[in-house]
C-alpha cells in the first residue's frame, strides 16, 4: 500500500528525517511512536505532499507519489487528520462534512448518514457551529470526515492527544471497525491504544526509525519500547 | 397542618404512574406533532426565504425615498452593490483588499469609453463594463490571488494605483486625464438613464439580482468552500480541493461585480473621471463592511446605507467628519466585531429563539 525508502526531511538546514524507511500492506494499522521532535509528524507531513524530501521515495500502490499536492492525493485516496483538532469553526457541524462529501463525489446524505451512524451523538449537533464542540467531538468530525469518499490510508496525528478517556475509547472503536477495510499510519503516545489496533510499530529516535516491531506478541509487550517515549 | 392528608394507598399510587405513562405518551404524541409542523415551516421558509429577502431590501430602500432624494439613493445602492462585491471577498473568503476601486474604476471607464467612442446602447456599455472589470480581475488575479494577508492587501493597492495614474496620465487622450468625460447614454424604449427614478428602478433591479446571484453562489458547496478557505486554506486542500481555482475565480467575480457598481456610476452621473479609481475609496468600502458584519450580504448593505449615509450628511455638521470615521473603525475593530447585522441576527436570535446566538468563532 504504502512504501517509504530512505527519505530524507530538512527544514531548512535542520535536517529532521534521516533515511527512514517504512512499509503498510493493505488493511494494516501502523503506529509511529517516539519522543517529541523525533520526526514522526514531519513523516506525515511529507507523505501528505507539505513538506518536499530532500532524498528517498514515497510510493503508494506502486506509485511514486512524492512532490504531489495534497489535493491530488486526497483524490487518490489518500486522509490526513492533522493534530490540532482544528475543524472549520465557523461552518456548521453539517456543513463541514458536506465540503468532504463534494470533493470525494459522495451524496452528502450518504456522507452525512457515515458519520453519523458512526457517531449518533453528533446529529444533536448537525447545526451546531463546529467551533462550539468540544475537543473530543471535534477529534469524532476530523475522523469521520477522514471517512467520507473512499479512503484507502488514514494519516492520523495523536488523535487521543489531550482527550477523556471516555472519548479515547470511543475513537479506539472507531478505528477498530476500519480494521482490515482501511490502512493506516498513526502517531499515537496511547500504549493502550496501540495495543490493541497495531499491526505495525516503528519507534522513532532522531529522525531514525529505531526499532521497527511486527510480532503481535511483542506489540502486547507494551514494556518492551516505554523506554522511547 | 397535616391533618386533611391521607397516606396515599397503591391504588393511589397506580393511578399516579397510569397517570405519568398518559402524560408521557401525550408528550410523545404532540413532539411527534410539533417535529412535523417545524419540518414543514422550514421546508416553506427555505422555498419563500429568499423572495422575502427581496422584498425586505426593496421596501427598505423604497421606505427611504421619501426621507433622502431619489438620485441619493441611486447612489447608496450602486454603493451597496460595490459592498457585497467586497463582502464576497472579504466577510466570504478572508482577503482584505487595498484596492477593489480598480476594478469598479475599469467598470466605470469601460462603460463610459464604450459610450463616447462606440455608440449609445447603454445595457451593453453595462455589460462591456463587467467584462472588462472582470478579464482585467482574471488577469490580475493570476499574481494576487497566490498571496495572502498584508501582502494580499498591498498589492491590490499597488495595482489600484496603477491603474489610478494610467488613466490619470499615460492613457491621457482618450481619458481625457483629470477632468474626465462625459457619458450620455441614448434612450433604450422606457430605459431612460437621464431619468433619475429609472435610474433608480434600473438599480434597484441590479442590486437585487446581485443579492440573489450572491445569496445562491454563497449558500451552494461553492459558498461552503471559500468560507473554509477563509478560515484554513491549508486544510481545504487536505479535502482534495484544488483553492488556487476557486480564489481565483471569487476575485473575478468579486470584480465582476464591482465592475457593474462602475458601470451604474458613470451612468449615474453621466461622467466618469479618475474619482472613479481612486486609491483612498478603498476605505468607504472596507468601513461599510466592517459596520455592517462581514460575511454577511445583508451586513453589506446595511453597512453600506449607514456608511453613505454618514459620508452624506456628517460633513454638513462635523466639519473634520472623517475623524469621525476613524474613532468608529476603532469601535467597531475593538468592541464590534459582528458589525451592525451580527448583532441584529443575535438579538432575534435572543428574541425569537431564546438563544444566543453565537458570533464568529476566531
Amino acid at each position: 500500500m504504502l512504501q517509504i525508502r530512505n527519505l530524507d526531511v530538512a527544514y531548512g538546514h535542520a535536517k529532521a528525517l534521516h533515511g527512514v524507511s517504512l512499509d503498510i500492506e493493505k488493511g494494516q494499522m501502523a503506529f509511529l511512536i517516539g519522543r517529541n521532535g523525533a520526526g514522526k509528524t514531519t513523516l506525515l507531513k511529507t507523505v501528505i505532499g507539505l513538506l518536499k524530501p530532500q532524498k528517498g521515495s514515497i510510493a503508494y500502490q506502486g506509485e511514486e507519489i512524492s512532490g504531489l499536492p495534497p489535493e491530488d492525493l486526497y483524490l487518490r485516496g489518500l486522509r490526513y487528520v492533522a493534530q490540532e483538532k482544528k475543524v472549520f469553526g465557523n461552518l456548521t457541524v453539517q456543513e463541514n462534512i458536506e465540503i468532504a462529501a463534494f470533493a470525494s463525489g459522495e451524496p452528502t446524505d450518504t456522507a452525512l448518514g457515515k458519520v453519523t451512524s458512526m457517531y449518533p451523538k453528533l446529529k444533536d449537533f448537525l447545526k451546531t457551529k463546529a467551533g462550539q464542540l468540544s475537543g473530543g467531538q471535534r477529534q469524532i468530525l476530523l475522523v469521520g470526515r477522514a471517512l467520507v469518499g473512499e479512503p484507502k490510508l488514514l494519516l492520523i496525528d495523536e488523535p487521543t492527544q489531550g482527550l477523556a478517556a471516555i472519548v479515547i475509547d470511543e475513537i479506539v472503536n472507531i478505528l477498530s471497525g476500519l480494521k482490515d477495510r482501511v490502512s493506516a499510519v498513526i502517531v499515537e503516545q496511547n500504549l493502550a491504544m496501540v495495543n490493541r489496533l497495531a499491526d505495525r510499530i516503528y519507534i522513532f529516535k532522531e529522525g531514525k526509525v529505531a526499532r521497527q516491531i511486527a510480532e503481535r506478541s511483542e506489540i502486547s509487550d507494551t514494556k518492551g519500547f516505554e523506554e522511547y517515549l | 397542618m397535616l391533618k386533611g392528608r391521607r397516606s396515599r394507598t397503591p391504588r393511589d399510587l397506580k393511578n399516579i404512574s397510569n397517570d405519568i405513562g398518559a402524560f408521557k405518551e401525550f408528550k410523545l404524541k404532540t413532539e411527534g406533532t410539533v417535529k412535523s409542523y417545524s419540518n414543514k415551516i422550514n421546508k416553506y421558509q427555505i422555498k419563500e426565504y429568499r423572495m422575502i429577502d427581496l422584498l425586505v431590501i426593496t421596501a427598505g430602500f423604497l421606505i427611504l425615498t421619501p426621507i433622502l432624494s431619489v438620485h441619493r439613493l441611486t447612489d447608496f445602492m450602486i454603493f451597496c452593490i460595490f459592498a457585497m462585491s467586497f463582502d464576497l471577498l472579504y466577510g466570504y473568503m478572508g482577503r482584505l483588499s487595498f484596492g477593489h476601486m480598480l476594478y469598479l474604476g475599469t467598470g466605470a471607464y469601460f462603460c463610459g469609453l464604450f459610450i463616447k467612442y462606440l455608440g449609445g446602447n447603454p445595457l451593453l456599455a453595462i455589460l462591456i463594463g463587467i467584462v472588462f472589470a472582470g478579464l482585467l480581475a482574471m488577469l490580475l488575479g493570476l499574481i494576487i490571488v497566490r498571496t495572502t494577508g498584508a501582502c494580499f492587501a498591498l498589492i491590490n493597492l499597488a495595482f489600484n494605483h496603477i491603474g489610478f495614474f494610467l488613466v490619470l496620465s499615460p492613457l491621457r487622450n482618450i481619458t481625457r486625464g483629470e477632468d474626465g468625460f462625459g457619458v450620455t447614454a441614448s434612450k433604450l424604449g422606457f430605459l431612460n438613464f437621464g431619468s433619475r427614478p429609472i435610474m433608480f428602478g434600473f438599480t434597484l433591479f441590479c442590486l437585487l439580482l446581485v443579492y440573489y446571484i450572491l445569496r445562491k453562489l454563497t449558500s451552494s458547496p461553492y459558498g461552503i468552500l471559500i468560507r473554509s478557505i477563509k478560515e484554513d486554506e491549508t486544510r481545504v486542500r487536505f479535502l482534495g480541493y484544488n483553492t488556487f481555482v476557486y480564489k481565483w475565480l471569487t476575485f473575478a467575480l468579486a470584480g465582476s461585480f464591482a465592475g457593474l457598481a462602475g458601470a451604474l456610476t458613470a451612468l449615474n452621473y453621466n461622467y466618469v473621471n479618475p474619482n472613479a479609481m481612486d486609491v483612498h475609496s478603498n476605505v468607504g468600502v472596507v468601513f461599510a463592511c466592517l459596520i455592517g458584519g462581514a460575511g454577511h450580504l445583508y451586513g453589506a448593505i446595511v453597512g453600506g446605507v449607514i456608511y453613505m449615509v454618514i459620508s452624506n450628511f456628517l460633513p454638513i455638521y462635523i466639519y473634520r467628519w472623517e475623524m469621525f470615521l476613524g474613532f468608529s473603525l476603532l469601535i467597531i475593530v475593538f468592541r464590534f466585531r459582528m458589525g451592525v447585522w451580527g448583532y441584529i441576527q443575535r438579538l432575534w436570535g435572543y428574541l425569537v429563539k431564546g438563544k444566543v446566538v453565537p458570533g464568529f468563532i476566531e
